[in-house]
């Protein structure tokens, strides 16, 4: 079991609503491996240092998770193959 | 008789070792941004006085930030 620091940028077009029930469908595959997921901490719209996809602004969300490491790589790709997942970013916080 | 100017420049003291952090987060944008430039550069080791390993880790962690789009590649302010 690792710690993994998930970050990913929705689509901006969602609704603030919706966020956390789309994120809790994806966080059910870490809890079906049996892993943990913590902290789940929605930013919300912050606006792009740079353009991605032609958007301007994203959603942001951060949550941390424990699990295998094949179990995150899954998590990662599920989440590119989704259509309002603008990007994302799996980091092992060392030292903490 | 003209003197070269000597300077001594005064030395600098690595900012993260003085606050005793050892992990530099990429999602503080508010500190990364104290080492950038305003093209948004990274600021090199001379002008930001840190230690070989936290100008290491920041310049990392300003990178993963930037794929991120907390900061800007370039910026074409001016």
């Amino acid at each position: 079991m690792r710690h993994y620091e998930v970050m990913v940028i929705l689509d901006p077009e969602a609704e603030e609503r919706t966020v956390a029930p789309t994120l809790e469908q994806y966080l059910e595959i870490v809890r079906k491996a049996g892993g943990t997921v913590e902290n789940v901490d929605i930013w919300g719209r912050r606006k792009l240092a740079y353009e991605i996809n032609k958007k301007s602004e994203g959603i942001y969300a951060v949550f941390d998770v424990n699990c295998e490491a094949d179990t995150v790589s899954e998590l990662d790709r599920q989440l590119g193959l989704s259509e309002s997942v603008l990007r994302t970013k799996v980091v092992r916080p060392v030292a903490r | 008789m003209v003197k070269s100017p000597v300077r001594k420049p005064k030395k600098k003291v690595c900012a993260f070792c003085q606050e005793k952090i050892d992990y530099v987060d990429y999602k503080d944008t508010a500190l990364l941004r104290k080492y950038i430039s305003d093209r948004g550069k990274i600021r090199a080791r001379r002008v930001t006085g840190n230690c070989t390993r936290h100008q290491r880790d920041v310049a990392t962690a300003i990178k993963n930030a930037r794929e991120m789009a907390l900061l800007p590649y370039t910026s074409t302010a001016r």
